[in-house]
């Protein structure tokens, strides 16, 4: 019994021996050798470690002089000084390296240096600098602004203004864009559930979307001008009711609806409601400013992409 | 040597007498194995809603509880140490035994692994909904738990070497050279990894002792081998006995084990900071990673040819053995995906790959294909011994086994897709130089392949729920043999 436990058996069907050992009635091992492929594809990813320890930082090590091997390779760069450099390969050096070399990013530099140079103006109306900010200014706005704006500046009906449809609360100048982006704004409209009841609120909502042209009961439209007048609303939103750019007051008079969803909604009903919300609840909404995140370039890039893409959407 | 003999004319038979069941303590091994199956259908469950969630993000319905920050890290904990954990806490016990000829040393000790374990999952996973995290990824549990995964993992190395030494074998068994060095890697990558200060006395918070870069290493110093040796190294401790077992022959090389035995366990402990590549970590220290990843290649293919050429001489049941299909098709993905690491290690490789969906369907072509297809294969082999009964339904393994290897090629195949797509796009340059895609567009790129990684979750759930219904069915319906069998006794 013991003998045919511990007995070297070969195998009828490959011709491998076994080791002898046996578990579990019926567990074995063959003592076939390490395939060789096997081991000398072994041995070859340690030769390529080797040679990759010798080439670049591989074994700390505390004798040495920065306490690790630093390997064979080199890299040059320029330093602050604008003098050329050669240091032993790290990760830092490199980025500088490529900063200074790469073919991509050195036209990218040549671009952003004409186009600083050059007047907004003037930028926009030439068409090879216009494709560069469009293509540059659509990543910047694509990270820093889209997350409001959305990636195609169309903005959010309640909450962030739509840049492509050439209204401006505060102002679509150059200037006036830069100011936004550098500052930031905050818009502010009280809410009148205090000072106005029901009733005047229906009216009043009823007035402003006549000024649109939307259909509502002209009888209600016509007291709500009276309060429209009287209580408060002509004075940020002009008796004309078109908005005042100081301000950021929207303009009623345009069809252009940034915080009350009119165009979503249905039936007049709905969009009296949608008003009566924003009137009754007041705006408090804030853009921040991005003068310390983004670099004067940056934020030229970004006017001129916005001035290009209002215009292209009229 | 008698004894031996008469516990192998038990087995060999189709009825084992209730002698053999006394001898091993199987109670042990089922009470994991079925809780193994339940986390199974909870975790993947899991993980399939949070990828519906990046699909359709409406699914969050703005409740904190449900959002994928909170239910990520319950999926994970859910299919590694909920699923993975009880699979190998129930294979290993079944193992050790069997191949030691000996019954699990502490029966007592062994109930506390289970309901210890068990109850560390439930209280860290319920912890996630309510926000409660170390941040740390893979070891996210609070203090408190994190001391009672401590003391089972003792009693566990405890209940593994006594049971070792009192084998009636005169040798160890390959498959438990495997689980004692994962034993010994995870107790020494959970400490460490979870050295920390609770912020107030008996406070839920705590911070870890580490900082900055040292901290981001020792993290993923555990994370990397918490697929090293959790991952790989047990289960290829459960290949080493299930796939000889159902192939009915001797595994390939004996030699060859030894060495990528060991060459595994040295190779694995160097690479986890290729998970900090290009980040502020020493240049040194990633040369390292990229270098032993690359040299932990061929040990880990020592375990697929292994396993894979055990076949020889019976390569027909491949064709004609659901289960050897699960457990050779395991392989294929343990092979492919511990080729597809140590090329995602290389630098220059991972300055693409890194923080796309590349490194999620890499990880899941080893969680689903490899830890969870052998998982399966194993429970196939395993379930109907421990209750002493056949399968309920054969058919039913094959659909399993189509339905998960479907859902694991298209996961793999979308997120081959969502991630080297999003790392090309981020890496492109238009004619002026400009980065040519912002983050939104590569986001928005990524919503096809998202649905598609959404899909292959449901068909992975699937399977499981069959499985599932298979087991139940085996265990019912042997249940159902005994009582009728009783009541005819009676009469």
């Amino acid at each position: 019994m013991a003998d045919s436990k511990h007995k070297i058996t070969r195998d009828p069907i490959t011709g491998a021996e076994t080791t002898g050992h046996v578990w579990d009635d019926t567990l074995q091992e063959f003592n076939n050798p390490l395939p060789r492929w096997w081991l000398w594809a072994f041995y070859g990813t340690i030769i390529f470690s080797i040679v990759y320890w010798i080439l670049y930082p591989a074994f700390p090590l505390g004798f040495t002089k920065r306490g690790f091997t630093e390997g064979i390779s080199t890299v040059t760069f320029k330093n602050k000084a604008g003098e050329e450099v050669t240091s032993k390969w790290n990760t830092r050096a490199l980025l500088a390296h490529e900063m200074q070399n790469d073919p991509n990013e050195l036209k990218r530099q040549e671009m952003v240096k004409s186009v600083a140079a050059t007047p907004l103006a003037d930028v926009t109306k030439d068409p090879d600098k216009s494709a560069f900010v469009l293509a540059y200014g659509k990543g910047i706005f694509g990270d820093y602004c889209a997350a409001c704006h959305q990636s195609g500046g169309q903005g959010v009906i309640g909450n962030y203004p739509n840049l492509v449809d050439d209204a401006w609360l505060w102002g679509g100048d150059a200037a006036d864009i830069e100011t936004t982006i550098r500052k930031g704004r905050k818009g502010n409209m009280p809410a009148h559930k205090g000072t106005l009841n029901e009733e005047q609120i229906t009216e009043a909502a009823n007035y402003v979307l006549s000024l649109s042209g939307e259909k509502v009961d002209s009888a209600l439209a016509e007291k709500g001008k009276e309060i429209f007048n009287t209580k408060g609303c002509s004075g940020c939103h002009t008796p004309a009711a078109t908005g005042m750019k100081a301000l950021g007051s929207a303009n009623l008079t345009d069809h252009i609806w940034t915080q009350a969803n009119v165009p979503g909604a249905k039936t007049v009903e709905d969009k009296v409601k949608a008003v009566k919300a924003v009137i009754s609840g007041g705006i408090q909404r804030e853009m921040p400013a991005w003068e310390s995140r983004l670099s004067n370039d940056e934020i030229k890039v970004l006017v001129a992409y916005l001035k290009l893409l209002s215009s292209s959407a009229q | 040597m008698a004894n031996s003999a008469v516990m192998g004319s038990a087995t060999a038979g189709t009825s084992v007498s209730s002698g053999a069941i006394e001898q091993y303590n199987y109670d042990i091994v089922k009470k994991f194995a079925l809780m193994a199956l339940f986390w199974g259908i909870a975790g993947m469950t899991a993980g399939t809603y949070i990828a519906s969630e990046l699909a359709w993000p409406f699914l969050n319905f703005d409740i904190a509880q449900i959002t994928f920050g909170r239910l990520r890290p319950l999926h994970t904990s859910g299919v590694i140490f909920g699923f993975g954990g009880n699979a190998l806490f129930a294979t290993s016990y079944y193992i050790v035994q069997r191949t030691c000829q000996t019954r699990l040393w502490g029966s007592g000790l062994a109930n506390f692994t289970f309901w210890g374990w068990n109850a560390a999952i439930a209280i860290a996973g319920v912890g996630y909904l309510l926000g409660i995290t170390q941040g740390r990824e893979y070891a996210e549990p609070e203090w408190y738990v994190d001391l009672l995964i401590t003391v089972v993992w003792v009693a566990y190395f405890l209940i593994y070497t006594m049971t070792l030494l009192k084998r009636n074998q005169p040798h160890i068994y390959v498959a438990n050279w495997f689980f004692m060095s994962f034993i010994l890697a995870t107790a020494l990558l959970h400490i460490f990894n979870n050295l920390a200060v609770p912020v107030s006395f008996l406070g839920i918070k705590s911070y870890s002792l580490f900082s900055g870069a040292q901290d981001a290493m020792t993290q993923w110093w555990y994370g990397h081998n918490a697929v090293g040796f959790f991952l790989t190294a047990a289960f290829l401790g459960m290949m080493y006995y299930f796939v000889p077992k159902q192939a009915g022959r001797p595994v390939y090389s004996y030699r060859l084990s030894i060495i990528h035995f060991w060459a595994l366990s040295f190779m694995y402990m160097w690479v986890g900071t290729h998970h900090l590549h290009w980040t502020a970590i020493p240049d040194w220290t990633s040369t390292l990673a990229a270098t032993f990843s690359i040299m932990l290649l061929m040990p880990s293919w020592g375990g697929m040819i292994n396993g894979i050429m055990t076949l020889s001489g019976a390569w027909d049941k491949l064709r004609s053995d659901p289960i050897m299909m699960f457990l050779i098709t395991s392989l294929s993905f343990y092979g492919m995906s511990t080729f597809e690491g140590p090329m995602m290690s290389l630098k220059s490789v991972n300055a693409l790959s890194h923080y796309t969906d590349w490194t999620v369907g890499h990880v899941h072509s080893g969680a689903l294909g490899w830890v969870a297809m052998v998982t399966f294969g194993s429970f196939y082999h395993l379930i109907p011994k421990l209750w002493n009964t056949t399968i309920y339904s054969v058919k039913l393994i094959y659909v399993h086994f189509f339905l998960a290897t479907i859902g694991i090629l298209l996961y793999i195949t979308a997120l081959w897709v969502s991630g080297i797509g999003q790392g090309l796009m981020l890496r492109a340059f238009d004619e002026y130089g400009n980065l040519a895609y912002s983050f939104i567009e590569t986001v928005a790129f990524m919503h096809g392949p998202l649905v598609a990684r959404a899909v292959a979750g449901i068909f992975f759930v699937a399977g499981i729920l069959l499985m599932t219904y298979n087991v139940w069915m085996t265990i019912a319906k042997r249940e159902t043999l005994r009582s009728t069998a009783t009541s005819a006794a009676k009469a």
